[in-house]
């Protein structure tokens, strides 16, 4: 008996202490309460300095855990940032905005606006902010080949077929001002045309790390598939990648290597395309070289870019736009 | 058919000759037989609302289950029971079938070890294998017997066992010091076997040992795993969950009354071994239970304190009974949209094809209607609470028993408030003939359930469910052995509820918010003649209802003629 007097106490002690703090499963509320803003959407740095390399951030809160996305949108540009999460609390760890984009253009000087808007619910919160200097990209090991707002460099050699053109034009670029428009129909040849940048007329000068892993080709393209007949894409973009082996200033095809990468340009606007150089396919084709070198890619003995653009000929007219062609390292340009 | 022809020809010839080589063999037969019959009709306002549905349906047939005992010798015994039935409606034999409904070997080796191959009834504890009863049923008067029986019988539900496939053996010592004796059980069992392309083998092991002690001391240790096999299977991740329960109890008599003082806990594992670098969950958890018997000539009591983890599971011991999933045999699609028919208080108290004979690997789902507060009998994972239970029995003229249990929930479920349970439940049996001294037996009996569920908070966390299940139950007897009965069920829930969503790791992904305002009842009213305990013939009309306030599309109205013999040599 004095056992169980002993025993009974410190169980109903252990039952009553059996309670555990938290939450199991989702939150109620965040799956069916209703949706109030706490705070309201604050732009904490506005005007800040992004080519300095600093940032703004939001704040906001809200009664229950929610799908958020604010998008930023340059009234210039027409550039767009998305920066989305699922918190209750919008805050500089989940917000934090160097200046970068999500859909192209890039930002410019401008004012933008700003759009703080949830999952499954109606409401919207807008403001606006101000970019004083926009960013610059890049981690100072990048060359940039040409953004073209000096014009067309006569010493990139090209060639486009005669019902085919190529021209700099002004406004609607997807970097600053300029870009290079190339477009046409030929209904006798894939070749719609050619542009070729060898590596001595490249605007900013240098050599490329020798590691293939860690180099980037970027260059942004721009894509209107509803100028095609067939509102489809229609345009076949290739890029070839010449390396000087042996360091005489001269490709040869039979004993030096030709490196390729090809896409469909099956979007509408600008967008930036980021290839790791190792990613680059080496060309089989005897006549191009392709099986003549070392099959080692090496970025640094880089002596030629072409870009082409191609289209097949029973299908007419294809547009490629581009602008800003630039190495990177370590990674693709729009994450520096 | 022909099958299962072989299959009895085949056990005609083999059993005789498995005796040959023995000395003074016997067969000896023991077995069941039941005939039913039922036809239900529409009635109400669904009669000339619902126009795609049969005016009446129904279905009957005969069954003799034959069992056939065979005892080469004195150590070994070879047990098979054949299904012999016939469906109503059917002749020259389409619509009959011969099965084979239980087959088993058992025996002792060197009078010491005792085996069992086959099928098998296996239980252990509350939380390491129970087969838990199912909703509406308890305290449930004796003139729904009929329906019990069916259901029991048909599922092999046998008590609180689970029938499954396997070997199980155990033995016992006796000792002449402080250890009074030691018996060790052990088993293992087929719960799932292969399928092509399919789930891998589910195996279930476990093991029991007793300690008795001089000193009305006892130890058991219970433990079962049960576990997929990886090589059976094409499935990169295989289930395991091994559960273990230590039980101590003592017994004492103090004052004319006896004591007895039981104390478990154990705790669990479930996790999937993967053969790919993914991580599947895996959770513990524990549970400790106390209970304080206290037993005198007429009254017996049991206090229990329960702590169930919200991590605790265990295959064996949290399987339900009855499959929400399953499509009910009474008017399983009805109204104009020919909807499945939800499971309701009709088909839990009257239809077998709902239930489910097999061990799941995961918490099957229920209706919080029926059952909110213990859906997984005791191993109801997140409950933490007390429990007082009771019967008192005045065999000449009154029974009784009770129970009412409060409880808590561990952790919250979506939000930080914790909900709070009542159940409790009373049932009462008066002979009133010898209360009054009548001549003919009369009897009647009286049952109530209720459950309650609260939650605190604002309006989204706030539960507030109430149910309670009244049953009665008379019988007079007309002429000897023949009794007129009639019976009631009638069941109300009312409130609201939040049911859980989980995945295929039992997790919770989800929130149903239920709200309920219904009524079920079934009335019946017939005769009964009794051969003995085990033979009787039932013949009742029934009338069922089925109102929801909420959702007028879950209203039904049924008339049923019902009959059943039953017999068991």
């Amino acid at each position: 008996m004095k056992i169980i007097k002993i025993i009974i106490p410190y169980l109903a002690f252990f039952f009553i202490s059996c309670e555990k703090e938290g939450i199991e499963g989702p939150n109620l509320n965040d799956l069916y309460g209703d949706l109030t803003i706490v705070q309201g959407l604050e732009v904490i740095g506005d005007s800040t300095d992004f080519s300095n390399n600093e940032s703004l951030f939001f704040t906001a809160s809200f009664s229950k855990i929610v799908d958020w996305s604010i998008s930023i949108v340059g009234q210039n540009s027409g550039s767009t940032k998305i920066i989305s999460g699922k918190s209750n609390s919008i805050n500089e760890e989940n917000s934090s905005w160097n200046g970068g984009v999500t859909t192209l253009p890039f930002f410019q000087v401008e004012n933008c606006s700003v759009v703080l808007s949830f999952s499954n619910h109606n409401d919207s919160i807008f403001k606006t902010l101000n970019i004083v200097s926009s960013k610059t990209y890049g981690n100072g090991q990048e060359l940039l080949i040409s953004d073209f707002e000096s014009g067309f460099n006569p010493n990139f050699t090209s060639f486009f077929q005669t019902t085919c053109s190529k021209s700099i034009e002004t406004g609607g670029a997807g970097q600053k001002e300029r870009y290079l428009s190339q477009e046409g129909t030929c209904d006798w040849d894939w070749l719609i045309g050619y542009i070729d940048y060898p590596t001595s007329h490249w605007l900013q000068q240098g050599v490329l790390s020798a590691d293939p892993d860690n180099v980037f080709f970027n260059m942004m393209i721009y894509g209107d598939s509803t100028l095609s007949p067939t509102n489809e894409a229609n345009s076949l973009f290739k890029l070839e990648f010449y390396e000087d082996e042996n360091q005489d200033d001269y490709y040869n095809p039979n004993n030096e290597d030709r490196l390729d990468y090809e896409f469909h340009v099956d979007w509408n606007g600008w967008k930036m395309i980021s290839i790791r150089y190792s990613d680059l396919i080496l060309a089989t084709d005897p006549s191009g070289g392709g099986t003549g070198g070392n099959a080692i890619r090496e970025p640094n003995k880089i002596i030629k870019i072409r870009t082409l653009l191609l289209a097949n000929p029973t299908s007419g007219f294809a547009k490629a736009d581009v602008d800003y062609l630039i190495w990177s390292e370590g990674s693709p340009i729009l994450e520096q | 058919m022909k099958k299962n022809y072989n299959l009895i020809l085949l056990l005609g010839f083999l059993i005789p000759a498995l005796g040959f080589g023995q000395v003074t063999p016997k067969v000896w037969y023991d077995g069941n037989s039941r005939a039913m019959f039922y036809r239900d009709a529409l009635s109400g306002n669904l009669k000339d609302q619902d126009t795609t549905s049969t005016r009446s349906e129904g279905e009957g047939y005969t069954a003799i289950d034959l069992g056939m005992h065979f005892t080469p010798n004195s150590e070994i015994e070879i047990f098979s029971e054949i299904r012999i039935k016939n469906d109503f409606g059917f002749m020259w034999g389409s619509g009959s079938s011969v099965d084979l409904r239980r087959l088993s070997i058992k025996g002792i080796l060197d009078e010491r070890i005792s085996f069992n191959i086959g099928d098998l009834y296996l239980r252990q504890t509350d939380f390491t294998l129970n087969n838990n009863r199912q909703e509406l049923a308890k305290y449930e008067p004796s003139v729904f017997q009929a329906y019990r029986d069916l259901i029991e019988y048909e599922n092999f539900y046998y008590k609180n066992y689970w029938r499954m496939q396997g070997i199980q053996s155990n033995l016992s010592y006796s000792f002449y010091n402080n250890i009074k004796s030691l018996e060790l059980d052990g088993f293992l069992s087929r719960v799932r076997g292969g399928e092509w392309l399919g789930q891998p083998e589910l195996l279930m092991l476990g093991g029991t040992s007793v300690l008795k002690l001089e000193n009305n001391i006892s130890f058991k240790l219970n433990h079962v795993n049960s576990f997929e096999v990886q090589s059976s299977s094409l499935d990169s991740a295989t289930y395991y969950n091994p559960v273990t329960n230590l039980q101590l109890s003592y017994r004492k008599k103090i004052s004319g009354l006896d004591y007895k003082l039981s104390i478990e806990a154990g705790a669990s594992t479930r996790g999937w071994e993967s053969t790919k670098s993914f991580e599947h969950p895996k959770i513990t958890g524990s549970f400790i239970k106390g209970v304080l018997k206290i037993k005198s000539s007429l009254l017996t009591s049991h206090i229990t304190l329960n702590y169930v983890d919200p991590n605790f599971r265990s295959a064996g011991a949290q399987t339900r009974r009855v499959e929400y999933n399953s499509a009910p045999s009474t008017y399983a699609y009805y109204t104009n949209n020919t909807i499945l028919r939800p499971v309701s208080l009709l088909d839990i108290t009257t239809d077998p094809n709902i239930y489910n004979q097999r061990l799941s690997t995961s918490l099957m789902n229920y209706n919080p209607l029926y059952n909110a507060v213990s859906p997984y009998g005791e191993s109801t994972p997140n409950r933490n609470g007390l429990k007082y239970s009771f019967s008192y029995d005045n065999s000449k003229t009154i029974q009784a028993k009770g129970d009412f249990g409060f409880f808590n929930e561990v952790i919250g479920q979506g939000t930080l408030k914790k909900r709070s349970f009542f159940a409790g439940g009373a049932n009462v049996l008066v002979k009133v003939d010898e209360l009054l001294n009548l001549k003919n037996k009369t009897t009647a009996e009286f049952s109530f359930n209720s459950e309650n569920v609260r939650r605190g908070g604002y309006e989204l966390e706030s539960i507030n469910f109430n149910s309670s299940l009244i049953s009665a139950g008379a019988s007079y007897e007309l002429f000897k052995n023949l009794k007129l009965i009639a019976g009631l069920k009638s069941f109300v829930g009312k409130g609201n509820e939040v049911g859980t969503e989980r995945n295929n790791y039992d997790e919770i992904i989800g929130y149903d918010l239920y709200n309920y305002d219904s009524q079920e009842s079934i009335m019946l009213i017939g005769l009964q003649y009794n051969f003995t305990n085990d033979i009787y013939f039932s013949l009742q009309t029934n009338k069922i209802e089925i109102t929801d306030k909420i959702d007028d599309i879950n209203r039904l109205s049924l008339s049923r003629v019902y009959f059943m013999f039953n017999m068991n040599l």
